[in-house]
């Protein structure tokens, strides 16, 4: 029961942590990458598994397209169905900016309560 | 729900179509799309495993087919959410329903649709019947083989473009990917598929329709926005026009008579609003039934 409990809480911060995250590696990233590319460099960060299943950036990824956050084209790719290479816009840095000061923000507020734990 | 975790991309897809069952073809279309990306570019990654033994981590990291159904599931409810313009309040009164059609964008687009129609309509027909006839006309020939399946590819990137412009004027979710065929088959069974694809035949013939109905559809709206303009405006002309504000007064003339009558003005007005009412009424009426026809016709339903 744990171990679900846990599941369902990393399930729903992530919500939407991965779009800021996505965001962020498009904004960091010289070239345009395509999702299998974006899954992988999430995973190599963190030890090679991602916090995030990598089946769940797929959608955001087009959401964050269909909001002009992101721009995308189709490139023939060898090994499967053609691959569709994102690239972030001028929308999507100044949402990121805000997403980032959003998320600054409720890190510092939640870690002042966590500390306060911590310390009588 | 207990099911065999899946052991080859084909089972993936046909787990992941399950769970998706019920949702709008056009999600599943772009689900089993990133997928399909997904799975073979993972297999290509690690030469040294069988599929059976790639496929055996992905639940792990790409995530089981029922957790990335939910994915798509929450995502599009989210995006529908944030992408549709805020549905207006349509007033409960009778006449507040019938006149809130002006406030509603996807009339406009509508409209817009069925006058861009014509256009695209001659567009699709004239390559439809020229491919065809081609097609037939090389089929004896070496190059008739790879010029009809150039021409079905092309059909299929004209079908999603047509798809993309429908949800755009209509707001009717579309599928957002290529359809792909699936790389494991050799090359003449994929031709072989793609013959017998009904999606294949159902879309040439959408493409053929697209001309009468364009026509229609453009005459619709061009008649509807003409006379109705005429009607409000010419009143209004009239009122201007025996004022004298173009210079001498009588020079303009509405056929038949009776209709420079000043009782007769007023109505001719209001006929002309009910008119344009109509048709905004009308249009988006068609946009929703195109749609739909689109739907059956472009996006494959013949999976899962």
């Amino acid at each position: 029961m744990d171990d679900s409990n846990a599941k369902k809480f990393q399930k729903e911060l992530n919500g939407g942590l991965v779009g800021l995250v996505l965001l962020a590696v498009l904004d960091r990233s010289e070239e345009d990458l395509y999702g299998y590319e974006i899954a992988k460099r999430l995973a190599s960060a963190n030890d090679g598994t991602s916090i995030f299943k990598e089946g769940t950036i797929y959608p955001v990824l087009r959401a964050l397209s269909a909001g002009d956050l992101l721009t995308s084209r189709i490139v023939p790719s060898y090994s499967g169905p053609p691959r569709r290479y994102y690239r972030i816009t001028e929308q999507g840095r100044a949402v990121l900016a805000e997403w980032t000061a959003i998320w600054r923000s409720t890190a510092s507020f939640v870690d002042r309560f966590l500390e306060q734990g911590h310390s009588p | 729900m207990n099911r065999s975790a899946p052991r080859s991309i084909d089972q993936y897809l046909k787990q992941l179509r399950e769970e998706l069952a019920g949702e709008d073809p056009a999600l599943i279309q772009d689900a089993t799309y990133d997928a399909e990306e997904y799975l073979r570019a993972e297999i290509a990654a690690h030469p040294d495993k069988s599929e059976a033994d790639v496929l055996e981590i992905i639940a792990s990291t790409y995530g089981a087919p029922d957790e990335v159904a939910g994915a798509y599931r929450d995502t599009e409810v989210k995006v529908k959410a944030a992408m549709n313009a805020p549905a207006r309040r349509i007033p409960a009164s009778g006449a507040g329903k019938f006149f809130g059609i002006f406030l509603d964008p996807r009339a406009y687009t509508s409209l817009f649709f069925m006058i861009l129609s014509l256009a695209t309509g001659i567009l699709y027909f004239t390559f439809a019947v020229t491919g065809l006839s081609l097609s037939a006309g090389l089929a004896v020939l070496i190059v008739g083989v790879p010029f009809f399946l150039l021409f079905i590819a092309v059909t299929r990137v004209i079908s999603l473009a047509e798809g993309r412009l429908i949800e755009a004027m209509t707001g009717v979710r579309m599928p957002r990917r290529p359809l792909h065929p699936g790389s494991t088959q050799p090359f003449w069974s994929r031709v072989a598929h793609m013959l017998k694809d009904r999606r294949t035949w159902s879309t040439l013939a959408y493409l053929v329709m697209m001309l009468p109905l364009g026509i229609v559809y453009f005459v619709v709206a061009v008649v509807g926005l003409a006379v109705s303009m005429a009607f409000i405006f010419a009143p209004l002309a009239a009122v201007a026009d025996r004022a004298g504000w173009w210079g001498q007064p009588g020079q303009m003339h509405l056929s038949p008579a009776w209709m420079e009558s000043l009782w007769a003005l007023p109505l001719l007005l209001l006929a002309g609003v009910l008119l344009l009412t109509a048709l905004m009424h009308l249009a988006r009426g068609v946009g929703r039934v195109h749609a739909a026809y689109a739907k059956a016709l472009l996006v494959d339903r013949s999976h899962g």
